[in-house]
């Protein structure tokens, strides 16, 4: 059996290129999929960690309601960035500046 | 008919449901939906609620006079039969309201909406409803063409559902809020023509009047509470008794501060204390004068005279301004036992009978002499209760508001025919503009002459037998009601006896005052010559001017007011009615209650003594009518008031008609300082524009000033420019990028992430005394801890530490009471290992010891 630490040093290095990737890429499809690889970033820990307590299915439990959650996530995420692609013909974040108003 | 009265027992007595309901009635549906209504049905259902209640009322006293007949129990005193009734009661609870409760050892007393009618409110009922009709039918005529007809009529409707609840409240704080149920009526209806000033100043001075006088009633209820445990009228009746205890009203100085400075007069060394009997009457007096008008705080009365005539008729005449004097007919077994106050409440009467008459000599405007003739007679009133004769003091109430009302209605009907001719409302009020009326209006001159001949006293008319009782009552009253070593004890004061001599003096020259004015005022208004024919607009600005407005006839224009035109008319039926029904009442009125022939003839009772007997009976034990009717000394009274009458209106017959005038036009010019004087009202007013006004007025300005520096100035310039501030700094940072704020968020998580991963060593000291102490270390996660030079770490979080005192040395004081300190170290470990260390300084005082023993 692989020891639980290399899925959570795993979990750890996807974590921070995923946070990497949604603060410095500019396309905001991109910057998506950056949140997504955090997301299964967690995923990957809380099943690890879920090794460690046999006795119950709480981390496994909790992955597949992050899954749902992110796939609403991005449902409503992509619908933003279509509508961000009418106004602005582009999906550069440094491009979405509306919020400011 | 008995089992018709059986229907309904003396506890559960509904209908007064509908006396109370209908007026409720008629002013929500008038209220809401009266603009949409149309005039006739706002006029039926206003009139018809009226008449429903007022035909519940009469069944209800009625059922009353039966319910009190078959109480009666004969009894033989000395040999005589006597019959003696109950203070019988019918009442209706409608559901319990609150509990009052307090400290000091006053426990929850019910209030309850409960409502009961007894012969003293049972006759009050009636001449609400009764008269309440009555105008009501006249203003339904007099109002046909006002704008706000249907806001009148509701408002007229509260009016006379909350001078109902206030009669008919079982209870003070039920009165109270009738008391300012009609208050507010009175505000609305005086300010009805809201869009003229002084009709709403007018309005508010009412308001603000009565608000000082609802305080001492406030005050009133509270000592009440106090002293007697209970709010309705039974319990108060019930523990009236501990009014007279020992235990008094400390009035002056507050509190128990000592001073002995300049001002040191203001604290004296005895403080003021009054009895609870005197307190509390005090501050009811204070809440009557309000209400009923009476010095100091009469001042509202006259010019609440902008409402419409209705109005003045019904409520600044008939039925509100009475509400004082029924407040103390109603606790009449509350105010015997102040018989200092009682000298005040009737000196207080007699003073404003006097003052107002002489004021109402020289008035002009109609209304304005009825308005003070109003204020006068309610003096009587006052001097009446004051007096001590409760029923002489109610017998005027009830013919005053037959009178009264007809005068008011009948000058009404006068101000309606002239306005038709003049179109000013100002004009149309003034007496030197009228004169020959009677040619023109025989039914109002009629009316109007019978109540004039019942307010100034004519023999055998009800003002007549009113006045002249309460004269009487007055003359031989001698308010040594208290006994004497009780008042001795509590340090009563007692009025003397020759005060009630005074205050016939007083009286008999108001009256003669009475018959003087009220009889200038007939003769000016309807004998001579009319004088309205060369009044008015020039032919070219005849038409509709602005001071036209729209509550009388539009149908009634005359195209040149300078030439004999259309004679002034009488007025039409509805209003006729009510007068010929009201001046009838004025003229027989009286036989309610003829004290006179009842020792003249030695009748057996007569019918308002005989019904208000059982309510009254209380303070009657207290021998407040001791005095025999001295047959002789009734009689000199009464030629007192006769001759007050003969020489007012003989004098006024001299002037007005054998002299047309004349005499007046020089008195005026042999004293131009008293008539200037009287023509200003005293300068009462002004007065008190210059004291009580101006000093709030000064107030107002303070605080304005210090609004103005203070709030706008420096506290909401400060507030702007930081809010300004703070929003230019973090105007910069909202730039409006997302990655930006994506960073912001990142660097917020790695600083929360930071202060996770690292330890904190925090904790508190907790001093148990005696020396022993606990350092009890903060929880976090993977907390390990050592204390001190501990080998490992642990998970006990807490630490007992006991500090010892060095042995006692009696020789070295300051060693004694030294310090003793001791440090701890605590280590913490979290789960990275990571590790961080305090030192908590513990620290025993021997002298804090001490104070820790004695506590414990």
């Amino acid at each position: 059996m692989i020891s639980p630490i290399v899925y959570v040093a795993l979990a750890t290095i996807l974590f921070f290129l995923g946070g990497a990737g949604f603060l410095f890429r500019r396309n905001v499809l991109v910057s998506l999929m950056s949140i997504e690889i955090m997301l299964n970033a967690t995923n990957l820990a809380l099943v690890a960690f879920n090794r460690l307590h046999t006795d119950s299915h709480t981390g496994q439990m909790l992955t597949f309601f992050v899954i749902a959650v992110a796939a609403a996530e991005v449902a409503v995420g992509l619908a933003i960035v279509i509508s961000f692609f009418r106004i602005k013909r582009s999906v550069r974040t440094d491009e979405a500046d509306l919020l400011r108003n | 008919m008995n089992a018709f009265y059986s229907l309904f027992s003396a506890e559960e007595f509904s209908p007064l449901a509908i006396v109370l309901g209908m007026p409720l009635l008629g002013a929500f549906v008038n209220g809401v939906w009266g603009k949409r209504l149309g005039k006739e049905a706002v006029k039926t259902m206003a009139l018809s609620a009226m008449a429903i209640s007022f035909f519940a009322a009469l069944f209800t006293f009625a059922a009353l006079n039966h319910h009190v007949d078959s109480s009666a129990v004969e009894k033989v005193v000395e040999g005589h039969k006597v019959v003696e009734h109950e203070h019988v009661k019918l009442s209706w609870l409608a559901w319990e309201w609150m509990r009052a409760s307090g400290a000091g050892g006053l426990s929850a007393i019910p209030i309850q909406a409960k409502f009961s009618v007894d012969a003293l409110s049972g006759i009050m009922m009636l001449v609400i409803t009764g008269i309440g009709f009555l105008i009501h039918l006249y203003a339904s005529n007099y109002m046909e063409t006002d704008k706000g007809y249907w806001r009148f009529f509701a408002y007229l409707n509260l009016f006379v559902f909350s001078m109902l609840i206030l009669v008919l409240g079982d209870n003070l704080p039920l009165l109270f809020v009738g008391w300012e149920g009609v208050g507010l009526c009175s505000y609305l209806l005086i300010g009805f023509w809201y869009d003229k000033l002084p009709n709403a100043a007018a309005g508010k001075k009412a308001f603000i009047a009565n608000r000082v006088g609802d305080f001492g009633l406030i005050c009133a209820m509270f000592l009440i509470a106090h002293y007697c445990g209970a709010l309705d009228w039974t319990g108060i009746e019930a523990g009236a008794k501990s009014l007279l205890s020992p235990d008094m009203v400390h009035v002056w100085p507050f509190g128990n501060a000592h001073y002995d400075g300049v001002f040191g007069f203001l604290q004296p060394k005895v403080p003021l204390m009054m009895t609870g009997a005197t307190a509390v009457c005090a501050c009811l007096l204070l809440g009557a004068t309000g209400k009923s008008a009476q010095m100091p705080l009469y001042v509202w009365l006259p010019d609440a005279m902008a409402g419409p005539t209705p109005v003045s008729a019904l409520i600044h005449a008939a039925t509100m301004v009475t509400a004082g004097i029924y407040l103390i007919c109603r606790l009449n077994f509350v105010f015997v036992l102040a018989p200092g106050v009682m000298a005040v409440i009737a000196g207080v009467g007699a003073f404003t009978a006097l003052f107002a008459a002489t004021i109402a000599l020289v008035q002009n405007d109609l209304k304005k002499v009825l308005a003070y003739s109003t204020v006068s007679q309610l003096g009587f009133m006052f001097l009446g209760v004051g007096s001590g004769s409760f029923t002489a003091g109610f017998f005027h109430v009830l013919t005053h508001a037959f009178f009264k009302a007809c005068l008011f209605l009948a000058a009404g009907s006068v101000i309606h025919a002239m306005h038709a001719r003049v179109h000013d409302d100002e004009k149309s009020q003034d007496m030197r503009m009228m004169g020959g009326l009677k040619k023109y209006m025989p039914l109002t001159y009629g009316t109007f002459g019978a109540a004039t001949l019942a307010i100034i006293g004519f023999p055998l008319t009800s003002g007549f037998f009113s006045k002249d009782e309460i004269l009487f009552r007055s003359f031989s009253n001698s308010y040594q009601w208290v006994d004497k070593a009780r008042a001795e004890s509590l340090k009563m004061w007692m009025p003397p006896a020759y005060l009630g001599k005074i205050y016939y003096v007083m009286g008999v020259l108001a009256a003669t005052l009475t018959a003087f004015y009220m009889c200038r005022a007939f003769f000016l208004t309807f004998y001579g010559d009319f004088k309205g024919w060369k009044i008015g607009k020039p032919v070219a600005a005849e038409g509709h001017d602005e001071d036209d407005h729209d509550d009388h006839g539009d149908d009634h224009h005359h195209d040149d007011l300078t030439i004999p035109g259309a004679a002034p008319h009488e007025s039409p039926r509805p209003m006729t009615i009510p007068l010929i029904i009201l001046a009838a009442l004025a003229v027989f009125g009286g036989l309610l209650n003829p004290g006179l022939a009842k020792s003249l003839f030695h009748l057996e009772s007569i019918p308002l003594e005989h019904w208000l007997e059982p309510v009254f009976a209380t303070s009657m034990a207290k021998g407040i009518h001791e005095v025999e009717h001295n047959l002789s000394m009734e009689l000199m009274c009464t030629a007192g008031a006769f001759s007050a009458f003969a020489i007012g209106s003989g004098l006024a017959y001299w002037t007005y008609i054998v002299n047309n005038g004349a005499p007046a036009k020089q008195w005026a010019a042999a004293a131009p300082g008293l008539h200037k004087m009287l023509m200003a009202k005293w300068m009462v007013d002004e007065l008190y524009d210059a004291t009580a006004i101006s000093m709030v007025d000064g107030l107002a300005d303070t605080f304005v000033g210090a609004d103005k520096i203070v709030v706008d100035g420096i506290l909401a310039q400060v507030t702007s420019f930081l809010a300004a501030a703070f929003g230019t700094a973090f105007r910069a940072v909202q730039n409006g990028m997302v990655h930006v704020y994506a960073a912001a968020m990142v660097v917020g998580v790695a600083g929360f992430s930071w202060f996770f991963a690292m330890p904190h060593a925090e904790g508190m000291i907790v001093d148990k005394g005696n020396g022993d102490f606990i350092v009890a270390a903060a929880p976090g996660f993977g907390y390990e801890y050592k204390f001190d030079d501990a080998q490992k770490f642990g998970a006990t979080s807490e630490k007992p530490v006991h500090l010892d005192l060095p042995a006692a040395d009696k020789s070295d004081k300051a060693k004694a009471t030294a310090p003793v300190t001791k440090n701890v170290v605590l280590t913490v470990k979290n789960v990275f290992g990571i590790q961080d260390t305090k030192t908590f300084v513990l620290v025993r005082t021997p002298a804090k010891d001490k104070q820790m023993i004695g506590q414990n």
